[in-house]
């Protein structure tokens, strides 16, 4: 293998796991919580800011749409991993549970009503997905977060929906689910059909929480030679008893997508291809709108390599609402052996961020619209350089300069108060002049064997502009340090150190809603039984750090422990 | 090329899911040293437990009883996992006769060859309450337990086994949890005797 390949594993390899500590997410999708390298605002399981500093603009990572996507959750108009129905891979049984620290126990006999914390919250999650029998397996999955949810649900959310809205116990958890189904997998094909229920509340343009239940939600996937493809069918229940309103939504959605094999990877030019698709029927009040009830999203990526220091990747698609585009060039240089060094820039233009999401959302005889006229245009140029100096220490670091035109905003008719909470009408719009950005990020590694990997990172963000009306200013530097270490190949102790500075909401309330900057611990520890395909596993997150609201609207972001148990079979 | 591709594709899965967090066992050398379960025994145990600081106006002392398992993690580590129960009457007037409390620990034992016989142990514990009550009460003190209630901490305790005979061991232990309670953490000592049986 060549000298540049052989570079360019390394550092893929290294820098993979360089921003990701490897402390353990309190549930699929929820890895957002322990990162910093950027900024993270989470408010709820199902609605959160996420923005890797140097990645240019000012929108976060689940507001694009991007192919890798496509079996994501469409929450409104984001898109998440969580509630994942992605069955889990391993055949094995796990078992989880947590609480945010904090409730009274016995100190309740002797604590004063007027100094009574706020009630703390659970999580958990059981599953099991059986091994093989003649190709068939099964699986069963049944999660709920109660995390960010005791304050929203006393004062304001309890009131709009009926007496239960999650499957296990008295809290008003910002998700439940529930589904089972079963699956068949051999050498061509990996098909399953999952179907079950679920509550969850959304996070609207208005910013309001909206209920919604999926009784039932059903999923069938079939991945066979190189095509992947997905159907959905939900029927979605609205509420607000506070105003009497119910509504309904039949909703049939999905993909299909041709993806580029090992055959057609290994030529000069990669082909990949699909579409994405909608199709709803909505009846009563339902709180949001697609145009003409579908969306179809055909795309077309490609990758052409005309010789190995150079690459190109470009994204398309196009409707009859919509076109965005994705595309890069990377170059890498020619430097020594242990070194990378590589240029690149990236271009995404578009009318919308997510063509495939709802396009109106109705909000008390108002009807905010969720497209704007025009498109985007984010330009980014970088730089890229990494050298392992030893077998046991490595640096880095990578700059940018970027500038967009267009960006998404929202433009504020009014805002109104409601108990505590602040929504607001107006329509999504754009910023029509070029805000620049630069960014640095910088780091160290250190590594010995598999008994310790450390990362030092850390990364600052300048940006300009004629105007501010962005949703979110994202915080200007961070610190990041993390350490895996993994003693006698059996235990495993993960944890995380980081400081983040200051970010602020504009758009959503009167006065700028500003996150303050902290610092944060994170730590989980892990016995391993490598000969039973056992572990267990328990997890602190956010021991450091003051428990404040991270949006609007939202819930306070809580010290918290979780214990977890998984068999593989 | 194609380990580039491969690797390209491993850090994306890295980037969009949770890698395979039980991949550990496909690590031959791993699964080679395990020991893990090479021994293996069952215990019971039980005694009284003491709260400690502002705890002991809250509740009485109590007795608890409970069982457990110890097997084999490494060579001078033992993994212990123990399932208790016990009743808390209050020492102040509230609205409830009691609360039932199950305790769940798992950690582990260190056998310091220096102090041997005495083991030193730690792990985290899980807390489970409920007032023993008939009617439901939502702004007195106590009145969260009405609901379940559910604390995390962590627990040290040191062991001291005396006896020893064939299969069956006894022996006497001390063990300090604190729960992260608020508004202020909860802490309780207590000590008890425990009674074991080793199966292999």
């Amino acid at each position: 293998m060549n000298s540049f390949v052989n570079k360019m594993i390394s550092v893929l390899a290294v820098f993979a796991c360089s921003v990701f500590a490897s402390v353990d997410a309190e549930m699929e999708g929820m890895e957002v919580v322990s990162r910093d390298d950027g900024t993270f605002l989470v408010g709820s399981p199902t609605f959160y800011f996420d923005r890797v500093l140097g990645t240019g603009g000012v929108h976060s990572e689940s507001e694009l749409w991007t192919p890798r996507k496509l079996r994501y959750r469409k929450l409104f108009n984001r898109l998440s991993i969580l509630p994942s129905w992605d069955p889990i891979a391993i055949p094995s049984i796990w078992m989880e549970t947590g609480n945010e620290l904090g409730d009274m126990i016995y100190q309740d006999f002797i604590t004063e009503k007027v100094d009574r914390p706020k009630n703390r919250t659970p999580i958990l999650e059981g599953g099991i997905r059986t091994p093989l029998f003649h190709g068939f397996w099964a699986t069963f999955r049944l999660f709920q977060d109660d995390h960010y949810s005791y304050v929203s649900s006393r004062v304001y959310r309890r009131f709009l929906i009926d007496k239960s809205f999650s499957l296990l116990g008295e809290n008003l958890p910002m998700f439940s689910s529930v589904y089972g189904g079963l699956g068949y997998t051999n050498d061509f094909i990996e098909a399953s059909v999952l179907a079950g229920m679920e509550y969850i509340w959304i996070f609207s343009e208005s910013s309001r929480w909206i209920p919604i239940k999926y009784k039932p939600r059903i999923e069938a996937r079939a991945d066979f030679d190189n095509f992947s493809t997905t159907l959905v069918y939900e029927n979605i229940e609205y509420q607000n008893q506070r105003k009497g309103e119910f509504g309904e939504r039949h909703e049939v959605n999905g993909s299909v997508a041709y993806n580029c094999g090992e055959k057609c990877k290994r030529g000069m030019l990669q082909l990949s291809a699909g579409l994405a698709f909608r199709f709803v029927d909505d009846d009563g009040d339902v709180y949001t709108g697609l145009k003409n009830d579908r969306v179809l999203w055909p795309y077309l990526e490609m990758r052409f390599i005309p010789m190995k220091p150079l690459k190109l990747d470009v994204m398309f698609g196009v409707n009859d609402r919509d076109w965005l585009v994705q595309d890069s060039i990377e170059y890498q240089v020619p430097a020594f052996e242990r070194m990378n060094i590589s240029v690149g820039a990236k271009n995404i233009a578009g009318t919308r961020l997510n063509p495939i999401a709802d396009t109106h959302e109705f909000f008390d005889g108002d009807t905010i619209s969720l497209t704007a006229n025009g498109y985007m245009n984010l330009l980014q140029a970088y730089v890229y350089f990494e050298d392992s100096l030893t077998n046991f220490i490595g640096f880095g670091a990578r700059g940018s300069f970027w500038a967009e035109y267009g960006a998404e905003t929202f433009d504020v008719k009014e805002f109104v108060n409601d108990t505590i909470f602040t929504f607001r009408h107006g329509d999504v719009a754009r910023i029509n002049s070029w805000i620049k950005g630069v960014t640095g990020e910088f780091w160290l590694k250190l590594w010995y064997k598999d008994l310790l990997k450390f990362t030092a990172l850390t990364g600052f963000e300048r940006i300009d502009g004629n105007e501010k009306r962005f949703e979110v200013n994202p915080s200007e530097f961070f610190v990041s340090f993390n350490a895996d270490w993994l003693i006698r190949k059996t235990f495993r102790i993960s944890h995380s150190l980081r400081y983040r500075s200051d970010a602020a909401w504009n758009l959503r309330s009167q006065d700028p809603f500003i996150v303050k900057g902290d610092w944060y611990w994170d730590a989980t520890f892990e016995q391993r039984f490598p000969k039973w395909g056992l572990s267990l596993a328990g997890t602190i997150i956010q021991a450091l750090g003051d428990e404040v609201s991270e949006i609007p609207n939202g819930d306070s972001s809580r010290m918290r422990f979780f214990c977890t148990a998984k068999k593989a079979f | 090329m194609k380990k580039l591709i491969t690797i390209l594709a491993l850090g994306l899965t890295t980037f969009l899911h949770a890698e395979d967090s039980l991949q550990f066992r496909n690590d031959s050398i791993a699964v080679q040293n395990d020991i893990s379960f090479s021994h293996f025994a069952v215990f019971l145990d039980g005694g009284e437990i003491y709260p400690m600081g502002d705890l002991m106006d809250a509740v009485k002392n109590t007795l608890y009883g409970g069982v457990g398992i110890r097997y084999t993690y490494w060579d001078d580590v033992d993994g212990i996992v123990m399932f208790q129960y016990a009743y808390f009457k209050p020492n102040t007037d509230v609205f409830c006769d009691g609360a039932h409390q199950f305790m769940g620990r798992v950690g582990a034992d260190w056998k310091w060859k220096l102090i041997h016989p005495v083991v030193l142990g730690a792990g985290f514990t899980c807390n489970w309450t409920r007032a023993d009550a008939e009617e439901k009460y939502y702004d007195e003190r106590g009145s969260s337990l009405n609901d379940n209630e559910t604390e995390f901490g962590w627990y040290a305790r040191i062991s001291l086994p005396v006896f020893k005979y064939k299969e069956y061991s006894a022996g006497f232990h001390v063990l300090w949890e604190q729960l992260w309670t608020l508004p202020n953490r909860s802490n309780m000592l207590s000590a008890g005797i425990t009674i074991e049986r080793s199966l292999w």
